[in-house]
């Protein structure tokens, strides 16, 4: 059985009064790719953000099992828009604590094909979220989080996205990600979890799901 | 150390980003600047002078009489108000003009003012009245001041007027009383006379009390003259700062161009965070909160350093330039940047929280503009006059840093008021900052 690199165990999530996320547990293990579907303001960027530490759930707890990273990469472009993409790169990167930041960051900006030279703030939406996408990929996670990716995405940028996750995935990592896309779902994913008004409402296989979803 | 260094890198970014919109470094330079100006200027002509209206109820003629002399009264009162400017208006106009702030006082001349004013036996009066506004104090003193300069004025025409009779009886020479002309000998001639008749015993006595009289006279001409100016003040201009170029007005442009830039800064770069999208990425552990507002403090006292420089040196150029007295005391200008320095930290604390608090940049950059105002308009009113305004004041550095630069610059022994300023600055930064550190949560998981 693979290892679990990310477990969320009974996290909630309220704002207030409003409950965002009803207690769910959750695991991420390695060499899987799970999709995290569900309406809009289900509670699927909530779980991402406290599955990526950005947030603290109200109760229940994340475990990281040993050495697993986690790398997120947030529903809306996350970079300095008046840094380059090299800068963006090298600033996280030594926020990383990386051996040798510059380095570093020249390798993923060529593995990105991102211009070195403009304002990230000028590069084009599919750009910027490569560069986003770089950027959660700097300190090499093996758990990498992907909230609603390809939303902004042309085929072919979508395409780049897919090979890089797979090439996480194959690198022995896992995938979580969010989308509305049925297709990329039932192409990408290994497993899925749905979610509606911040519960867990299916945790299954990609076939399952269709069928479930198909049920009146 | 990490934390130092994380902070570093940030600071490094916003400064980075910082050089690449120079338009907003401008403005935000500018703008404090401008306002600084405007408020020096209006607190420099604070001491404007007020409107006052007159009210003619005796129907001053164009010309008055009084002891064979003629005086206009209406051109000696215009002439006399200095200190205010005089509107003749109708008794309703006035009271409308003084219930609306128009004026700040009315000054009414009775009927039979002119009549008492010829009689000489009654003192004419004239009725004052004022409105219940923060200057009424001073338009009173004015109104005195201005009384006073009338009375001088009358005075001083009595006075010639009795001296000139004087010198008639002493020297002699024609005399207008009362429309009669009359032919004096006067003193000089008479005892020219009575010199023939010197074994004239009787002549010889007149003579003695010719020469007492006339020493007599001569005394009361000299007391008159003093009688009419008993203290008299003399009054000189020496070369020296004005009010744009004073002490005052340097730590004011300082204090209140660091208090909107560091506000504003603070505000803006630490919102900023949050609208890049970063603020998330920041929060999962990638830099401490404490370190991200170290760097957003560290920015907003490093720019508020470096436009404080540059207003210390453009004052000083200024001042050296036009070869103004005093100079610029350029020896106390690194103890004036160790408060700028303090000054700057502790308004960017104030700034990092209300950036933590606000939605998004634009939002917290407007947040702290409208802080900005009260901080400042707060720590401008003297702590005598309110001292409620003096407390709350204490809790923001804007009084502090004012006092601060004020005394370093100009004071001949600061360290009494330096001392505690910078403590109070010091201790402010560390309110704030903790403050601020506690809304970080709202700014990172948001």
């Amino acid at each position: 059985m693979a290892e679990t690199l990310l477990a969320a165990r009974s996290v909630s999530r309220r704002f207030g009064r409003v409950i965002a996320l009803e207690p769910i547990d959750l695991e991420l293990r390695s060499g899987e790719a799970v999709a995290l579907v569900g309406p809009n303001g289900a509670g699927k960027s909530t779980l991402m953000s406290i599955l990526a530490g950005a947030l603290k759930a109200s109760e229940g707890q994340i475990a990281v099992t040993g050495s697993a990273k986690v790398g997120w990469l947030p529903q809306r472009p996350a970079h300095y828009g008046r840094l380059t993409a090299l800068e963006n790169l090298v600033l996280f990167a030594r926020l990383e604590q990386m051996g040798d930041p510059k380095q570093e960051a020249a390798r993923m900006l060529e593995r990105f094909s991102l211009p070195s030279d403009r304002l990230s703030t000028y590069l084009s939406i599919g750009n910027r979220q490569r560069l986003s996408l770089a950027i959660a990929l700097l300190g090499n996670p093996n758990v990498l989080l992907l909230d609603e990716p390809t939303a902004s995405l042309d085929p072919k940028q979508r395409a780049l996205l897919w090979s890089e996750a797979q090439r996480h995935i194959a690198g022995g990592g896992a995938v979580l990600f969010s989308s509305q896309n049925p297709e990329e779902v039932e192409r990408h994913a290994t497993r899925v979890v749905a979610l509606d008004s911040g519960r867990l409402v299916f945790g299954g296989s990609p076939e399952e799901y269709t069928l479930w979803e198909r049920e009146p | 150390m990490r934390t130092l260094r994380d902070a570093a890198l940030i600071t490094h970014k916003d400064l980075v980003s910082l050089r690449r919109a120079p338009l907003v470094v401008i403005l935000l330079a500018l703008y404090p600047l401008l306002i600084a100006g405007l408020v020096g200027t209006v607190a420099g002509y604070a001491n404007a002078r007020p409107r006052i209206a007159v009210v003619d109820l005796d129907h001053i003629p164009a010309k008055t009489t009084v002891a064979d002399h003629t005086y206009q009264i209406k051109n000696l009162i215009n002439e006399v108000a200095k200190n205010v400017r005089v509107s003749w208006m109708s008794k309703a106009q006035a009271a409308q003009a003084l219930r609306t702030g128009e004026v700040v006082g009315v000054i009414t001349i009775p009927p039979g003012f002119i009549n008492d004013l010829k009689s000489v036996s009654n003192s004419p009066q004239v009725e004052f009245e004022t409105s219940q506004g923060g200057i009424s104090s001073r338009v009173t003193q004015q109104m005195q001041a201005l009384v006073y300069s009338l009375n001088r004025k009358l005075q001083e025409a009595y006075l010639k007027d009795a001296i000139g009779y004087i010198s008639i009886i002493r020297n002699g020479g024609t005399a207008d009383f009362f429309g009669s002309d009359f032919k004096v000998l006067g003193i000089e001639k008479a005892r020219a006379l009575l010199a023939a008749e010197k074994n004239n015993p009787r002549a010889t006595k007149v003579i003695r009390f010719l020469d007492t009289a006339e020493g007599a006279l001569r005394a009361s001409e000299v007391s008159a003259r003093a009688v009419a100016q008993p203290i008299r003040l003399a009054t000189a201009t020496r070369s020296g700062r004005g009010w744009l170029l004073s002490a005052q007005m340097q730590a004011y442009a300082l204090a209140l161009t660091v208090s909107i830039l560091a506000l504003a800064l603070g505000a803006a770069v630490t919102a900023s965070e949050r609208d890049e999208n970063v603020a998330c990425l920041l929060g999962r552990g990638l830099i401490s909160r404490f370190s991200l507002l170290a760097a957003k403090i560290a920015l907003a006292t490093i720019i508020s350093l470096a436009v404080g420089t540059v207003i210390l040196l453009a004052f000083g150029a200024i001042v050296e330039i036009a070869g103004i007295a005093g100079g610029q005391p350029w020896q106390r200008i690194p103890l004036v940047l160790l408060g700028v320095t303090l000054f700057g930290a502790a308004l960017g604390a104030i700034g990092t929280l209300i950036g933590a608090l606000a939605r998004e940049g634009r939002s917290a950059t407007l947040g702290a503009l409208l802080v900005a105002l009260p901080i400042v308009l707060l720590g401008l009113i003297p702590r005598e006059i309110a001292p409620p305004a003096g407390f709350v004041s204490d809790i923001f550095p804007f009084s502090h840093g004012e006092r601060f630069f004020s005394s370093a610059l100009y004071d001949l022994h600061p360290w009494a008021t330096v001392g505690p300023e910078a403590l109070w600055m010091l201790g402010l930064l560390v309110l704030w900052g903790a403050v601020a550190r506690l809304a970080q949560p709202r700014l990172t998981e948001s």
